[in-house]
């Protein structure tokens, strides 16, 4: 068996009396690509943000690798250098360019020199294909580019595993394709991800599992195989179903 | 037309030094402004209880009461607590201690137009929420509060008028003298707005220049592009 990068055992959180996350537990094996899906309002955005602690979880541990994620005792702007993260409306820093959005993580929280930072920046914008988009701001960027800008950011603090939230459900639909690229090239290159997206031809393609999310707990999970054709449960079938076919009225559209 | 330009040419070696005491109030009053209202914006949008609440307290009992009382208070009022102020620094004090308020308050609204995504972001890169504040929040706030910064500094201008109260020789001051010894009241104070309108398009545009040269691709500081 793969060692085990990332674990999340029994995590509980609560916003303002309603519990969202029930005591979720999740290991992430290195190399995995685990797609995680469920519906809207389920927590699953909470999970990737309780992972780097963003938020706060009200109980229950998180270890990347052998550590143990404890606000206080672990240095927790270490432990998240090695967590990347990508959100859902790609947060560029909007007053840095490409280049600049990616060398500052390195700089500044590495303590990275500049001129190192930039090469390495350099590199991991090509590595997203952006090589020639270097020098623009991101309002100067699609939504596509702005994305793969993040996903490079990220890159370049050189983590162990990356967290997308929803990276590409805020794109227009012809834009989708490259950033779902990207991943897939990241997940062949033998990146350890956790992936919360709806996109079940990604899943389907790099997924090495996935994980049906449903009121706070893992109410399913298994490989893609089994959970788009054989689902153990009734609920991840409706689920997918209706995924499949809310995505198939969006290409409809797409061709009218 | 002659006459009146002779006139000019008479009383501006007397305006002109009261305009260098106006500017001197204001450059002193708005960096005063500045060294308290950042740090009390800070205080007011990331801290927490008292520190939080001090800055509240600061900017509202300063926004809520008038210029002038603040003016008195200090010219007059300190000397009873044994601190006797020179009229020009406690202008200047009344007068940066107004504008630090104000000041706060447009770097606050700055830093809250700034959606917290980037503050997440450079987070969750391994930033701390200081250099997150230092290097991502902040290069952003100070250029979007440029317009209304420069509106504070012609306000300011203006305001230095009112230290003629406590008889500081500023520009409005040596106007009120010279009307004392010509008894031309409205050509005085005719050339004096002219030197005011002056002085204020010009700073205008130097903050137009500056504002252009900080610009960045889809970085809505006015209203034009
Ligand atoms: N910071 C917050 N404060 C209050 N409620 C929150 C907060 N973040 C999320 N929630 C609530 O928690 C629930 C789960 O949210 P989220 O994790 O974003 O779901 P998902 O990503 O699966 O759509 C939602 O009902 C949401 O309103
Ligand atoms: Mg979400």
């Amino acid at each position: 068996m793969a060692k085990p990068i990332l674990r999340v055992e029994n995590i509980h959180k609560k916003f303002k009396g309603t519990e969202v996350l029930k005591g979720l537990s999740l290991t992430v094996y290195e190399g995995e690509v685990v797609v995680i899906i469920g519906p809207s309002g389920t927590g699953k955005s909470t999970l990737l943000r309780c992972i780097n602690r963003l938020t706060e979880p009200d109980s229950g541990d998180v270890y990347l690798e052998e550590q143990k994620i404890e606000p206080g005792k672990t240095n927790l702007n270490y432990i998240r250098q090695q967590i990347g993260m990508v959100f859902q409306d790609f947060n560029l820093f909007n007053h840095l360019t490409a280049l600049q959005n990616v060398a500052i993580g390195p700089i500044k929280v590495k303590k990275m020199d500049k001129q190192k930072a930039y090469e390495l920046a350099r590199k991991e914008l090509a590595r997203v294909g952006l090589a020639d988009k270097a020098a623009n701001y991101p309002a100067e960027l699609s939504g596509g580019q702005k994305q793969r800008v993040a996903i490079a950011r990220a890159l370049a603090m050189d983590p162990k595993i990356m967290l997308f939230d929803e990276p590409t459900s805020a794109l227009d639909p012809e834009l989708i394709g490259e950033v779902l690229e990207v991943m897939k090239d990241l997940a062949n290159a033998g990146m350890t991800m956790v992936v919360v997206s709806h996109e079940m031809g990604f899943a389907r393609e790099a997924a090495d599992r996935i994980v049906f999310l449903e009121n706070g707990v893992v109410a399913e999970m298994g490989s893609p195989e089994k959970i788009f054709n054989n689902p153990e449960k009734e609920r991840t079938r409706e689920f997918i179903s209706k995924i499949t076919r809310l995505n198939s009225v969006a290409k409809d559209r797409e061709v009218l | 037309m002659i006459d009146h330009i002779q006139y000019f040419i008479s009383i501006w070696p007397e305006l002109f030094k009261g305009l260098v005491v106006s500017l001197e109030l204001s450059v002193g009053a708005l960096l005063l402004g500045l060294v308290i209202g950042l740090p009390m914006a800070l205080m007011r949008t990331y801290g927490k209880g008292i520190v939080k609440a001090f800055a509240v307290g600061y900017i509202e009992l300063i926004r809520g009461t008038p210029m002038i009382v603040q003016l008195f208070l200090i010219y007059y009022g300190l000397p009873d607590l044994g601190i006797l102020l020179d009229r020009v620094p406690a202008a200047i004090i009344a007068l940066g201690i107004n504008s630090s308020a104000y000041q706060a308050e447009y770097f606050r609204g700055a830093i809250l137009s700034i959606d917290e995504g980037q503050g997440l972001a450079a987070q969750a890169l391994g930033m701390t929420k200081q250099q997150a504040i230092l290097n991502i929040i902040l290069p952003q706030a100070l250029r979007l509060v440029i317009p209304p910064w420069s509106n504070e500094v012609i306000y300011m201008v203006k305001y230095t008028s009112v230290a003629f109260l406590i008889a500081v020789p500023e520009l409005m001051a040596r106007g009120k003298m010279i009307i004392s010894q010509t008894f031309k009241p409205l050509e005085t104070l005719f050339w004096v707005g002219v030197i005011y309108i002056i002085v204020l398009s010009i700073i205008a545009k130097v903050v137009d220049i500056i504002e252009k040269k900080l610009a960045i691709p889809g970085f809505q500081m006015s209203g034009e592009d």
